[in-house]
C-alpha cells in the first residue's frame, strides 16, 4: 500500500504561506537581499525570487509544483516571481475564508472537507475563466488610460535630446526593475548602463523587439564579468570581447585593418582518423584503404606538416593576421602561425564565434583547403585587453551598411565577487526579457505590415519623436506594446477599482456566491495584498496611497475618458496609418495632472514605472497555477527503483494530478 | 548519467544580522584580522589537520583562504576581499577590517538597514571625491625622476609583512631590489602601446637576505654540469645564435589521431624517428647554433650529438619561461620536425655565463639588445620566511606597477584614515541641510550614520597599534600618532616624536585627541609641501581607493541580507 497524503486546503495554504514568508524578506522597497550558499559552498546573494525559491530545495511536492510554475512564468517575462507568490497566497487565503463561510454545519468531517475542496476548485475555475475572458478588457479600460506608452525613440533619444521629457520612461522602467532586483543603491547606475547598451544596439531598419531579441540571445557572449572591482567600474566597451587569450605572442604592430579568419576544425590534418588503419613497413608501406605506395611513419608526419604549411601560406597570401579557432590547435600550427606573424586564439566558444560571424559578416571556414575572401573578416583592431585577472582578445568592427546606427559594444560587469557579478548579469538578462515582453505582449504576434508602414512614415513624418512602433490598435487594443504604469501598487489599485466597479455594475441581476461579480470582487481583494506588502513598513502609507489614487480617479475619470475617446477618434481618423500617438496621450495625462491638486502628484512621483503586460501575464499565470494547485487532492509517495529512462521522465514532471517522488 | 540523489532541504535563517551567533563570528573575525594589521602585527601560524606545512603569515592573501567557515556571511566577505587582493595585491586587511567595522557600527547604531546603506554610500562618495581631488591633504604625487618615493612605497609594503622577518637594512635592500627590478621591466624606447616586461623570480634557501640580487636577462636552471667548461669559450663571439623548440624532441609522435597502426615485423619506428631528429640536429649544427633550448624533453642521443658539436643544450624549460625567453632572444618557437628551420626563427643571445647560488647552478642569458626581462634572486634563511618574502615581492612589484597608471600615493601609517575621517566629519556637517532630504532620512539618523562611518575609518587606523599604546590624532592636520604607555614623560609632545607617516613632528602648540572619542569637528589642514621632509610610509593610492570602495560595498551587501538559505547537499 502506498503512503497516501491527502491535501486539504489548509495544507495548501500553509505551504504557500511559508513560501511567501521567505519571499517577503526581499520584496518591496524595504526588502533586502537573501544570502545563500550553493551546494558547492559558494556564497551567493540575490533578490531574485526565482533564485531564492530554487535555492530552497523544497521537498514538498506541492511547493515544488508552485516553484515550477513561478520559474516558467519568470523565464518568459523575467519579472514578477515574488509578486506571484504573494498573489497566490492571498488568493488561497481568500478562497479559504470563503469556503469556511460557505459550509453548512450539518456535514460530517469528511464530507465537509470534500465540500470545501470542491468549492475551492470551483472558485479557482471561475476566476481563471473570468480572467481569460474579461481581464484584458478591464485592464484596457481601467488601467491603461492612466499609464504611459514607451516609444522606441525613448531608448535612443536620451543621448540626442536630453531635454525631452519622455526620454526617462524606459530609464524609469528599468530603474524600478533594478530597484526590486538589486536594491536602491545601484539601480540608477545600472539602468543608465542598460539604456546606453540599448542605444548602441539599436538596429535601424528593424522593430525594437528584434534588437531586444538579439540582446537576449547574445547576452552571454556580450558581457564579461569582472570580480574584485566596485560595481561603478562597470562600463561599455566598443567591439566584441572574445573570452580567450592569444595562444601565440600577441600582435605587436598596429596594422590597419586587421584581417581575421574563423576556423571550426583542426588546421593540421590528423594523420589517422578513427577507423583507419596505418600499416608501416620499412619504407614501402601505405594506407590500406587506398593502396598507395608504402611509406615510413616519418613521411606521413612530414606530409601532415607540409599540408599545414600550404594552408598557412594560403592565409598569408590573403593577408590574414588573426586566426580564431573553435578547437585547440596543435603546437605546429601555433609555431608556424607565429613564424608567419599571425596570432592564434584557440577554444573560442561557439556563441562568441557565431556573434563574431554575425558582426563581421564573414563565414567560418569549415574546410581549410578552401579559404576564400568571403571567409576573411576585416577588423579595425585586434588587441589584448586585461579585464580583472584575465587577458582577453578585443576586436573592433568596421561599420557596415546594414547597421549604420548599431555600434557593436560589449558590457563589462564589475562586482566585488563572483556572486555579485552573477547577480548583476541575471538582472541584466531579466531586464531585457522584461522589456521584450513589454514590447511584445502575450498573444500579439509581430505584424510586419505595420512595421513597413512605420518605416515609410519615418521618412516623411514631421513628428519623428512622437512616433511609436506599434501594432495596429484594431486587432488587440488591450495590450498595446510598451504600455507602462507608475510603480508602487498603482496597477493593483486601479485594477482593484475597475474590478469592483465591474462587479457592482452587474450585481443587480444575479448575486450568487459563484457569480462573476463575486469572483471579480475576490480577485480585487486579493490584488490589494501586493500594495499592502509594498507599504508594509508603514500601513498608513498604504491607505494614503489608495485614497490619493481613488480621489484622483474620481476627479479625473471624466476627463480621462474624454482623453481616451479622443484618442480612439484619432485612431479611427488616421486608421490607415495603422498607428496611434500614445505619447500625445501621455502628454495629455500629464497635462491633467498639472491642473489637478497636489494629490495627483501620484502620477508624477518618481516612484518608477512597471510594465502592464508583464502584470497581466502574471495575473493569468497565478490564476492558472491556483486552479492547478487546487485540483490536486492526494500525493502518492512511491518507492520504486526506477529504470533510468523513467527516472528522467520523472525529473521533468509537470503539474499533474498525482505527483510521484522517489 | 550520474546517480539521482535526493536533495535535502536547505537550512534557513531569518534576519541573520540579528542572530547573536553570527554577530559573534563576525566580531571574532575582525579581532583576528585586526591583530594581523601593520608592521607590528602578530603572526598567525596556519597548519592543516594532516600534517602539512606550517605557514607563518600575516598576509591577507595567505591568511584568508586558510580561514574556512560554514557561515556564508564570512565566506561572502572573504571572497570579496580576496578578489580585491588578487587585482590590487595590497590593502586586503584594510578592506576587511573596514568592512567588518562598518557592519558592526551599523548594528550598534540601530539604524534601519536601508538608511545605513544609503549613508555609507553617500559618505563613500565624499571620500572618493576628496581622494581624487588635486588638493587632497593625504595624497602625494609620485615623482619618477627620483627613486626615493618608489623605494618608500616598496618598503611600506615589505615592512608591513612582519612574517618575512627582515631587519631594517634587509628590508631596505629588498625594497631597493624591487624598485630596481620594476624599473628594468619598463621598456625604454618603445612607441605605441607599452607592454611591461617580466620579473622571473628564483628563490634560494639558506642564504643571507643581503645576497639577494637582480640581474638583467634570464637565469635558467642547468640540469647537468657537463658543459660548464664549454661556456668559457663562448665569451669571445659577438652574438650567439640559439633555437627554441616548443614540442617534445624525445621521439614521440603526438599528432597521430585515433586510428590504428599496424607495424610490419622488422620495422623499427623509433630509429626512423631518431634519424629524423638527428637530421634536425645536423641543420642546427650547420646553422652554427650555440644554444639549443627545448620546452620539453630531448632525446638523449640528440643531446649527445649536439653536445659533441659544442652546443649547450637546455631541456625541460617549462611553459612559464617560454614567453620571457622569446622576448629576450627574439627567437620564435619551432614545433615542426620535417621542415627546415627558417632563419628568422633563430634567436640571439649576447653572452652566456654561469652563476652559482648555493646549490643552484644557473645559466645567465644576457639580452642581445636592451630588454624588459630581468631575474630576481631572493635569498632567505628558511623556507617559511622565503615563501612569505616571495609573496611580498610579487605584491610589491604589482603595487609599483599600479603607480604607472596613477602616479600618486597616500600617506601611510594610519594618517590617511585619520585624515579622511576628520574630513568626512567636517564635510558632512557642512552639508547636513542639503544631504538629509536627499537621502530621505532624519537628521538624527544622518548624524548616527556619519559617526559610524568615521569611527570605522578611525578604528582601522587604531588597528595598527598592537602593544597597548594609545591611538591619537592631532587637531590641526588630523594625522595619526601613537603614544606608548611605557614611556612616561612630562610633555606629551616629547614622547610622540613623529606622526604615523613621518611628515609631522610634534610641537608644543599642537593638540591631540584620542581616536574614537568625541572631538569638535574641524577642517584638517593640508601640509605645506616641504621638499626636504619626505614621508616615511606610503600606501598605494589605486589599491587603497579600490579597497575603500570594495569594503563599503561589501558591508552594504551584508547589511542588506535579510534571509539566509544554506544548501546542505
Amino acid at each position: 500500500m502506498l503512503p497516501v497524503e491527502h491535501l486539504p486546503l489548509d495544507h495548501v495554504l500553509q505551504t504557500v504561506s511559508v513560501l511567501e514568508s521567505v519571499v517577503l524578506r526581499s520584496f518591496g522597497p524595504e526588502g533586502g537581499q537573501v544570502l545563500f550558499t550553493r551546494d558547492t559552498g559558494q556564497a551567493m546573494l540575490s533578490r531574485s525570487g526565482t533564485r531564492i525559491l530554487t535555492a530552497l530545495r523544497l521537498e514538498h511536492p506541492l511547493a515544488r509544483m508552485v516553484v515550477e510554475c513561478v520559474l516558467k512564468h519568470s523565464t518568459v517575462t523575467g519579472d514578477g516571481s515574488k509578486t506571484f507568490i504573494i498573489l497566490l497566497s492571498s488568493l488561497l487565503q481568500i478562497i479559504h475564508t470563503m469556503t469556511c463561510k460557505e459550509l453548512n454545519v450539518s456535514h460530517n468531517y469528511n464530507s465537509r472537507e470534500a465540500a470545501k475542496a470542491s468549492t475551492a476548485r470551483h472558485f479557482a475555475e471561475k476566476m481563471l475563466a473570468f480572467a481569460l475572458e474579461e481581464l484584458d478588457d478591464l485592464i484596457a479600460s481601467g488601467v491603461i488610460p492612466y499609464g504611459y506608452h514607451l516609444s522606441w525613440e525613448d531608448f535612443t533619444a536620451k543621448t540626442h535630446l536630453p531635454a525631452h521629457p519622455n526620454n526617462h520612461f524606459v530609464q524609469k522602467l528599468l530603474a524600478s526593475f533594478f530597484h526590486s532586483r538589486l536594491g536602491r543603491t545601484h539601480c540608477d547606475f545600472i539602468s543608465d548602463l542598460t539604456c546606453e547598451l540599448l542605444t548602441c544596439w539599436k538596429f535601424k531598419a528593424q522593430p525594437p523587439s528584434s534588437s531586444l531579441q538579439f540582446l537576449n540571445d547574445n547576452l552571454a557572449a556580450l558581457h564579461t564579468p569582472v570580480s574584485g572591482f566596485p560595481i561603478s567600474c562597470s562600463r561599455l566597451i566598443d567591439g566584441q570581447v572574445i573570452h580567450r587569450d592569444f595562444a601565440t605572442p600577441c600582435p605587436r604592430t598596429e596594422h590597419q585593418p586587421v584581417k581575421a579568419v574563423v576556423f571550426t576544425e583542426y588546421l593540421q590534418p590528423k594523420l589517422l582518423s578513427a577507423g583507419q588503419v596505418l600499416e608501416l613497413g620499412c619504407g614501402e608501406q601505405g594506407w590500406r584503404d587506398n593502396s598507395r605506395k608504402k611509406r615510413s611513419i616519418v613521411q606521413f608526419s612530414a606530409w601532415s606538416e607540409k599540408s599545414l604549411e600550404c594552408v598557412i601560406a594560403n592565409l598569408q597570401s590573403l593577408g590574414v593576421s588573426v586566426l580564431l579557432s573553435a578547437v585547440k590547435q596543435s603546437a605546429a600550427v601555433l609555431a608556424l602561425a607565429a613564424q608567419a606573424e599571425m596570432c592564434v586564439v584557440e577554444c573560442v566558444s561557439e556563441d562568441e564565434l557565431s556573434l563574431f560571424a554575425q558582426l563581421s559578416g564573414a563565414t567560418p571556414v569549415s574546410d581549410c583547403w578552401v579559404i576564400e575572401l568571403e571567409h576573411v573578416a576585416t577588423l579595425t583592431f585586434c588587441r589584448p585587453i586585461l579585464l580583472g585577472a584575465h587577458r582577453y582578445v578585443h576586436v573592433g568592427f568596421h561599420d557596415s551598411e546594414d547597421r549604420v546606427t548599431v555600434k557593436p559594444c560589449s558590457l563589462v560587469i564589475c562586482g566585488s565577487g563572483e556572486g555579485q557579478t552573477d547577480q548583476y548579469t541575471c538582472a541584466f538578462r531579466d531586464a531585457i526579457r522584461m522589456l521584450l515582453s513589454t514590447w511584445e505582449p502575450m498573444g500579439m504576434t509581430a505584424t510586419p505590415a505595420s512595421k513597413r508602414t512605420l518605416q515609410s512614415n519615418n521618412s516623411t513624418s514631421l513628428h519623428m519623436d512622437n512616433q511609436i512602433t506599434n501594432a495596429p490598435p484594431s486587432q488587440q487594443c488591450v495590450l498595446e506594446s510598451g504600455c507602462v504604469i507608475p510603480a508602487g501598487g498603482t496597477f493593483e489599485f486601479l485594477l482593484n477599482h475597475a474590478l469592483l466597479q465591474h462587479g457592482s455594475s452587474r450585481s443587480v441581476s444575479d448575486y450568487t456566491i459563484m457569480s462573476a461579480p463575486a469572483v471579480s470582487q475576490l480577485l480585487a481583494k486579493a490584488l490589494l495584498s501586493v500594495p499592502r506588502q509594498i507599504y508594509s513598513h508603514s500601513p498608513l502609507g498604504f491607505l494614503q496611497a489608495q485614497t490619493r489614487l481613488l480621489t484622483f480617479i474620481k476627479n479625473h475619470s471624466h476627463r480621462f475618458n474624454q482623453v481616451y475617446k479622443q484618442e480612439h477618434n484619432t485612431i479611427i481618423i488616421q486608421g490607415r496609418g495603422g498607428r496611434e500617438c500614445p505619447l500625445e496621450e501621455a502628454k495629455l495625462t500629464k497635462h491633467c495632472c498639472g491642473e489637478a491638486d497636489a494629490s495627483s502628484n501620484f502620477f508624477m512621483s518618481d516612484s518608477g514605472l512597471e510594465s502592464v503586460s508583464c502584470k497581466y501575464q502574471l495575473l493569468l499565470a497565478v490564476l492558472q497555477c491556483l486552479s492547478c494547485v487546487l485540483h490536486v487532492d492526494t500525493v502518492l509517495h512511491t518507492h520504486t527503483a526506477l529504470p533510468q529512462s523513467r527516472r528522467l521522465a520523472n525529473l521533468s514532471w509537470e503539474g499533474t494530478e498525482d505527483e510521484t517522488e522517489d | 548519467m550520474s546517480r539521482l540523489v535526493k536533495k535535502t532541504p536547505s537550512l534557513c535563517t531569518d534576519l541573520p544580522l540579528d542572530n547573536s551567533d553570527i554577530c559573534n563570528k563576525l566580531h571574532l573575525l575582525r579581532q583576528l584580522l585586526r591583530s594581523c594589521f601593520g608592521p607590528t602585527a602578530r603572526l598567525k601560524q596556519v597548519h592543516n589537520n594532516i600534517g602539512g606545512h606550517v605557514v607563518t603569515t600575516s598576509t591577507s592573501s595567505v591568511l584568508l583562504p586558510a580561514i574556512s567557515s560554514s557561515q556564508p556571511f564570512i565566506n561572502l566577505i572573504k571572497t570579496s576581499i580576496l578578489n580585491h587582493v588578487s587585482r590590487f595585491s595590497d590593502c586586503g586587511l584594510f578592506a576587511a577590517i573596514l568592512c567588518l567595522s562598518l557592519i558592526e557600527q551599523a548594528k550598534q547604531s540601530g539604524l534601519r538597514g536601508n538608511v545605513a546603506i544609503g549613508m555609507n554610500k553617500h559618505l563613500l562618495g565624499l571620500c572618493t571625491n576628496y581622494l581624487q581631488r588635486e588638493d587632497c591633504g593625504c595624497k602625494v604625487k609620485l615623482d619618477f625622476c627620483s627613486s626615493q618615493n618608489l623605494i618608500t612605497l616598496a618598503r611600506s609594503v615589505i615592512s608591513s609583512k612582519p612574517a618575512c622577518v627582515l631587519t631594517e637594512p634587509e628590508a631596505l635592500h629588498i625594497s631597493k631590489l624591487a624598485v630596481q627590478a620594476f624599473l628594468l621591466t619598463v621598456p625604454c624606447n618603445s612607441q605605441g602601446i607599452v607592454s611591461l616586461g617580466k620579473i622571473v623570480t628564483v628563490s634560494v634557501e639558506g642564504h643571507a637576505v643581503l645576497n639577494s640580487a637582480v640581474f638583467p636577462g634570464l637565469l635558467v636552471d642547468m640540469h647537468d654540469v657537463f658543459c660548464l667548461n664549454k661556456v668559457d669559450h663562448l665569451h669571445s663571439s659577438p652574438l650567439l645564435s640559439m633555437v627554441l623548440f616548443s614540442v617534445s624532441l624525445a621521439g614521440d609522435l603526438s599528432e597521430l589521431g585515433d586510428g590504428v597502426i599496424e607495424v610490419h615485423p622488422g620495422v623499427d619506428i623509433d630509429s626512423q624517428i631518431l634519424d629524423q631528429l638527428l637530421e634536425l640536429g645536423k641543420q642546427v649544427v650547420r646553422d652554427e647554433v650555440k644554444l639549443f633550448v627545448c620546452q620539453q624533453v630531448i632525446h638523449p642521443v640528440l643531446q649527445q650529438y649536439l653536445r659533441s658539436h659544442g652546443i649547450i643544450v637546455i631541456e625541460r624549460l617549462g611553459i612559464t619561461l617560454m614567453e620571457p625567453l622569446t622576448q629576450l632572444t627574439g627567437a620564435q618557437p619551432v614545433a615542426t620536425m620535417h621542415t627546415t628551420i627558417p632563419a628568422k626563427a633563430y634567436g640571439k643571445v649576447r653572452d652566456l655565463s654561469i652563476r652559482q647560488f648555493g646549490s643552484k647552478t644557473m645559466l645567465h642569458l644576457h639580452p642581445p639588445v636592451e630588454s624588459a626581462i630581468c631575474s630576481m634572486i631572493l635569498c632567505h634563511r628558511n623556507e617559511t620566511m622565503l615563501s612569505e618574502l616571495k609573496v611580498v615581492c610579487q605584491k610589491t612589484e604589482h603595487v609599483l606597477r599600479l603607480t604607472l597608471r596613477e602616479p600618486s600615493a597616500l600617506l601611510g601609517g594610519g594618517c590617511s584614515e585619520a585624515h579622511l575621517a576628520a574630513y568626512v566629519r567636517h564635510k558632512s556637517m557642512n552639508e547636513i541641510t542639503e544631504a538629509v532630504p536627499a537621502l530621505g532620512c532624519s537628521q538624527t539618523e544622518y548624524l548616527l550614520g556619519v559617526e559610524g562611518f568615521c569611527r570605522s575609518l578611525e578604528s582601522v587606523a587604531a588597528a595598527l597599534e598592537h602593544d597597548g599604546g594609545n591611538a591619537l590624532m592631532d587637531l590641526t592636520h588630523a594625522h595619526y600618532w601613537t603614544h606608548r604607555p611605557d614611556v612616561m614623560t612630562e610633555n606629551m609632545e616629547e614622547s610622540l616624536g613623529f606622526c604615523g607617516c613621518g611628515l609631522v613632528e610634534s610641537s608644543p602648540n599642537q593638540k591631540w585627541t584620542y581616536l574614537n572619542t568625541k572631538y569638535p569637528e574641524f577642517s584638517p589642514a593640508a601640509l605645506s609641501r616641504d621638499v626636504a621632509v619626505q614621508p616615511h610610509v606610503l600606501d598605494s593610492f589605486t589599491a587603497k581607493l579600490n579597497a575603500l570602495q570594495v569594503a563599503v560595498e561589501t558591508a552594504n551587501l551584508a547589511l542588506e541580507v535579510r534571509y539566509l538559505i544554506q544548501d546542505l547537499n
